[in-house]
């Protein structure tokens, strides 16, 4: 009799481990443990790891994180897919609306806490708060809630809406001076990927050799960050008709260049994750100032206030909740959205140079990436979020 | 025990007359004193870091300010950032930076800031802290130049600045101030070697003798690091009583048991300086010699041996 519910238990525990695709789970598992080296190295040989991680910042975050928001960027575009989460538009309304609040209310609070705090230099880390980390939040909202729950595609498309709103907040505020002039130089990238679809080219290389390459100048010249090369580009592969499912590994027999790209850039990626993590997540202790709390504080209580505001206003202008998704749940999925982490520390060093606000926003980042999952798992747990074993309630 | 009754609730006339007879006194022995040699015709600054507080002990320090200014009529006083803490109104800028300093500023002495990172972005506007508007800025005054920075963000441009500037720099004396220690043995926060690995190769390549910080709540200095004396003096408004851990590697001199400040001469080749408390009392005070260089830039490691000398009457 009591073999039984332990053996129940475990398979519980078993089946709440999501099955994540490769890259997703190294993502988790990678970032972190670079950004728990640099912590170690930065507080013992401080020294030689900031003369060691100001020499390689240009090629890890310009040029090595290329492959990282390229990834990033296939899962949306095979979202759009049919059977993707961002398929049709139509059912991504309501968590693009909801993105506003999640977006916005924490940046405001973070604004103002600043002032609580005393470290009103902070202000200028703001969008920093706009930052969800995708596969992280993805990864806890799948534990806290299950993998077929509605709430999984709600987290996704919400997480990829407040990162494009932060992605115009960074634009709007990085104090790196923008030539305009540039984005022609994007647009000809587009259009030469454009025409590359257009000619049957089945290859991937082509497509980074010569629009990926003249994309990444152009933006690097315009004064936007240069990481984001192949966002324009990746939509004019051609991929696979239908998604196979979001941080789900390109099956093995998949043609499509999309797919040929992942199995490839999946390892360059990795190791962007990794190095990215160990030259930027190094923050001295002694930087741990009050300000610190800012930004983990703004974000940890406003994602779940701007995500009620964001789907009350939704649902106000007419929108409809998904299926089985409470309003109760909301408090789970808004801490689970809570971290930037990868996003927020690439936001931390792309907005803010060397010096005490940028140990103390990224010290806030790292916190964050702790505090939220912790909160949404509590939070899950209290409010009995996660559904049973059983047929998802949309399949 | 210091009093902290709020600057806005004063004393009786009565007593405000007795201690500030009481202080006058003290201060003009004190800078009697004063182990400057007050050479006629010398340049002659004050320091001040994390004054802003808007507290008695500021007040006091202003005082003790004011008091030997009568004697080592110093007409600069640098600010080494966290000039103001929490409200920043304009009643703020009366309340902690205008009143407490009401004398010196009447007597025709000039402020110039650095901001740290309890000072508002905007305050580079504030017309009595002199930044013409800039996070970062330089000025002379007789045979030095002095650097300003914003060492809450070093940015690349900056830095840029920073080093065309001082290779451009024909003064003798080349100082750089700003808010964050490069160098620094308070346990509160300590040394920023974050910004030690961008500014020192720029401080030692084209010759910067002495470098003022603050940030930390106590006082420092510390030996000559590449040829470069580091001094730490936060202490003029905020204080952090007994938080030095002196590292006899590092540590020249240093007071974390009041408020303190800095004054400092220079003349020719030679800079002399003192750190006096609240109180009055000297804690530290020494000579350093301008290192030895054939061009401003470009100074091998052995020419880079300054002479300092001083040291502490009372380090606790």
């Amino acid at each position: 009799m009591a073999a039984e519910p332990r053996r129940s238990r475990a398979a519980r525990l078993r089946a709440s481990v999501p099955r994540l695709s490769q890259f997703a789970l190294e993502h988790l598992l990678l970032l972190p443990l670079g950004a728990g080296i640099a912590l170690i190295w930065a507080n013992i040989w401080p020294e030689s790891y900031f003369q060691t991680s100001y020499a390689a910042a240009f090629a890890i975050n310009d040029v090595a994180m290329v492959f990282f928001f390229a990834l990033m960027t296939k899962e949306v575009v095979e979202a759009t897919a049919p059977g993707g989460v961002l398929h049709p538009w139509r059912r991504a309304w309501l968590p693009v609306i909801a993105a506003i609040g999640v977006a916005t209310i924490p940046a405001w609070l973070h604004t103002n806490l600043v002032d609580y705090f005393d470290e009103p230099m902070l202000v200028s880390g703001w969008p920093v708060a706009f930052t969800i980390d995708v596969a992280l939040a993805y990864f806890v909202a799948r534990l806290v809630f299950g993998p077929r729950h509605p709430a999984i595609p709600f987290v996704l498309v919400l997480s990829i809406a407040a990162d494009a709103l932060g992605f115009v907040a960074l634009a709007i505020t990085d104090p790196t001076p923008f030539r305009p002039a540039g984005l022609a130089g994007v647009v000809v990238a587009m259009a030469v990927a454009g025409g590359l679809r257009r000619s049957g080219v089945r290859s991937f290389w082509p497509y980074l050799a010569g629009p990926g390459t003249l994309s990444w100048i152009a933006l690097l010249w315009s004064g936007l960050h240069p990481a984001l090369a192949l966002v324009p580009v990746l939509p004019f592969l051609p991929h696979a008709a239908r998604d196979p499912g979001f941080f789900v590994d390109a099956p093995e027999g998949a043609r499509d260049t999309l797919s040929q790209f992942d199995r490839v850039c999946r390892y360059p990626a990795q190791a962007a994750l990794f190095l990215f993590g160990l030259i930027n997540g190094g923050v001295p202790l002694h930087a741990f100032e009050a300000g610190a709390w800012a930004l983990p504080v703004a974000t940890i209580v406003g994602r779940p206030l701007g995500l009620l505001a964001g789907v009350a206003f939704a649902r106000a202008i007419g929108m409809h909740m998904p299926h089985r998704l409470s309003w109760r749940s909301l408090v789970p999925l808004g801490f689970a959205t809570a971290s930037g982490f990868s996003v927020g520390l690439f936001f931390t060093t792309a907005l803010i140079p060397p010096g005490q606000l940028r140990s103390e926003i990224s010290m806030g980042v790292l916190i964050t990436a702790v505090l939220g999952p912790v909160l949404a798992l509590v939070t899950g747990w209290l409010t009995k979020a996660r559904y049973g074993e059983g047929p998802a309630p949309d399949a | 025990m210091p009093d902290r009754r709020p600057p806005d609730r004063p004393w009786p006339r009565r007593s405000r007359l007795a201690i500030a007879a009481a202080l006058g006194l003290v201060a003009t022995l004190a800078a009697q004193s004063l182990p400057l040699p007050n050479t006629p015709g010398s340049l002659k600054f004050a320091a001040i870091g994390d004054n802003g507080t808007g507290d008695t002990e500021q007040y006091q320090v202003g005082q003790q300010m004011t008091a030997l200014h009568k004697t080592f009529p110093y007409d600069l006083v640098i600010m080494l950032g966290d000039n103001m803490y929490g409200g920043q109104s304009p009643s703020d800028f009366v309340r902690k930076f205008e009143r407490p300093y009401a004398e010196l500023l009447k007597a025709g002495v000039i402020f110039r800031a650095s901001l740290g990172n309890h000072d508002r972005p905007e305050n580079v506007n504030y017309k009595l802290y002199n930044m013409e508007g800039q996070r970062y800025y330089s000025y002379v005054r007789g045979n030095v130049r002095f650097l300003a920075l914003d060492s809450t963000q070093v940015d690349q441009k900056q830095l840029a600045w920073l080093e065309a500037t001082l290779r451009d720099a024909k003064e003798d004396w080349k100082v750089p101030y700003f808010h964050h220690p490069l160098y620094s043995n308070a346990a509160r926060h300590g040394s920023s070697v974050d910004l030690r690995v961008l500014l020192e190769p720029l401080f030692v390549k084209y010759g910067v003798d002495v470098v003022f910080s603050g940030h930390d709540h106590v006082y420092e200095r510390v030996k000559p690091q590449k040829g470069i004396t580091y001094f730490v003096s936060g202490a003029a408004g905020q204080l952090r009583r007994g938080n030095m851990r002196p590292d006899p590697n590092e540590t020249a001199g240093y007071f974390d048991q009041d408020q303190s400040f800095m004054l400092v001469e220079v003349s020719g080749d030679q800079m002399n300086f003192a750190s006096i408390a609240r109180s009055g009392k000297v804690v530290d005070s020494g000579m350093i010699r301008r290192q030895a260089r054939g061009t401003a830039q470009g100074a091998g490691e052995e020419d880079r041996v300054p002479v300092v000398t001083g040291g502490n009457d009372d380090g606790r």
